[in-house]
């Protein structure tokens, strides 16, 4: 395995190109299918391969702003992404994420930054995981009676988002991809939560923003995927800037990642097109629950089954995904066969 | 009746199967991090430097980056964004050239809860 040794040179150690392209792959898919940037996995994965921390901070959002790019784009022509959503929630989470810091700044100073952070982000993954999670089988169970009692299908309808969206604020404004009509301070303030969370818990805020988006502005999950990875590309780029003029990005690794990256990005996008909303929710919130126990792990000192734990489940939802996109797509070249078929069948009985 | 006995064992057997086959893989996952923390993990470097060391190096683009590293850091943040979104931008059209050949269908999705 030597022979795929690299030596890079910011970082100033040997590392496996092959472990690169694995790591950047599987938060390529994870990525491009939840519309979250993958922090969570690639910097314990780097860090228990030798990465020093801040190294494997900033090399992580260096690659997290170009597969951001990837998804974007494909998530852009798919009609998923509500630019100007994205752009009001990007001046909130701004100012979200200044909030948020003097908070722990504030919290460092009375000594209680560390244990408190960590409780915190432990409690909010398990009640966004829990409340996903409710959501999609309080779905599953209407579906189900509505089937048994002959009834057309019961539509979802987000209660709490639209209340919120009946706040009559001006300006009110027409977000025409996520087809809602809300006051522009909505998402803003959303935005701004969301900034201030992701500030104190030392996140990119995905986890955070795309349920908000679902639930408190009411945008369908597709939309919600792409639009919060447009704020990731955002937040990657200035990312990886700081952390360069800082000296804390290996270019090197973070362009093997890229690589990886880019492929499992433009698959896990590609995948959201055969699954409905409501399996990216529900393999959302099995992924918190992940996220929420390797947390409890390194809060117990187990730092090595914390980065095991999650660079596994990564792999294993990745592929996941990729069999959904796999089944997807032979279904949907069985369906064309099927029309050709029939069509051909009909001129030639003309 | 025995013929419906057998089928249904036959298909019980088949669960079991992939259920096997399912945990199998699973493991074998797990075991994938750890083989690879065994080979060339360990203990995370505490050093950390804020110098590149060239003085082994080949010329490459290795070298090439740990010179702009070690010459000025503003360049070589806007050179890490430069080159993530050029990478990022050219990646992605490879990737979607590559799958309309593969005769994926990439036009716009309608929005199924």
């Amino acid at each position: 395995m030597d022979i795929f040794n690299v030596y890079l040179p910011v970082a100033g150690m040997e590392f496996n190109v092959l472990l690169l392209l694995l790591i950047g792959t599987t938060v390529g898919v994870c990525g491009g299918f939840f519309g979250i940037g993958g922090a969570w996995i690639v910097t314990p994965a780097l860090n228990i391969f030798g990465f020093p921390m801040p190294y494997a901070i900033g090399t992580d959002l260096a690659h997290m702003g170009g597969k951001s790019i990837v998804s974007t784009i494909r998530h852009g022509k798919f009609g998923n992404v509500d630019v100007r959503l994205a752009v009001s929630m990007i001046i909130g989470t701004t100012v979200g994420m200044e909030l948020g810091a003097s908070l722990v700044m504030y919290l460092e100073r009375i000594g209680l930054a560390e244990s408190v952070i960590r409780k915190i982000y432990v409690i909010f993954l398990f009640l966004i995981g829990s409340y996903v999670l409710y959501d999609y089988l309080s779905h599953v169970r209407r579906q189900r009676k509505a089937v048994k009692e002959g009834a057309p299908k019961a539509e979802y309808k987000h209660t709490l988002a639209q209340k919120l969206q009946r706040i009559n604020i001006p300006p009110m404004i027409h977000f025409k991809t996520s087809k809602i009509r809300c006051s522009l301070w909505l998402p803003v303030l959303v935005g701004l939560v969301t900034g201030v969370v992701a500030s104190v818990l030392g996140v990119g805020g995905g986890f955070i923003r795309m349920p908000a988006l679902i639930y408190l502005v009411g945008c369908p999950t597709l939309v919600a995927v792409g639009t919060d990875l447009f704020e990731v590309m955002i937040t990657g780029a200035y990312g990886a800037f700081t952390y360069g003029v800082k000296g804390r990005v290996d270019l090197l690794a973070a362009m093997y990642m890229l690589l990886g990256a880019a492929i499992g990005a433009q698959l896990g996008t590609v995948a959201v097109k055969y699954v409905r909303g409501y399996s990216i929710r529900l393999l959302f919130a099995v992924t918190i629950f992940i996220a929420c126990a390797s947390v409890l792990f390194k809060q117990m000192n187990l730092q090595l089954l914390s980065s095991i734990l999650i660079l596994t489940a990564g792999i294993v939802i990745s592929l996941v995904i990729i069999t959904l996109l796999i089944r997807g797509v032979m279904k949907e070249r069985r369906t064309a066969g099927a029309k050709s078929f029939v069509s051909t069948d009909r001129e030639v009985r003309k | 009746m025995d013929y419906r006995i057998k089928a249904g064992s036959s298909v019980r057997s088949h669960h079991f199967l992939k259920v096997v086959l399912v945990l199998l893989v699973i493991s074998s996952l797990l075991l994938l991090p750890l083989l690879a923390y065994a080979a060339g993990g360990g203990k995370p470097a505490t050093k950390l430097y804020n110098v590149a060391d060239t003085r082994n190096m080949e010329p490459g683009l290795s070298k090439w980056i740990a010179d702009i590293y070690n010459d000025n850091l503003w360049t070589f943040g806007l050179l890490v964004v430069a080159i993530m979104a050029i990478m990022g931008l050219a990646l992605g059209y490879l990737m979607d050239r590559s799958l309309v050949l593969l005769g994926i269908n990439l036009g716009k999705l309608d929005h199924h809860e």
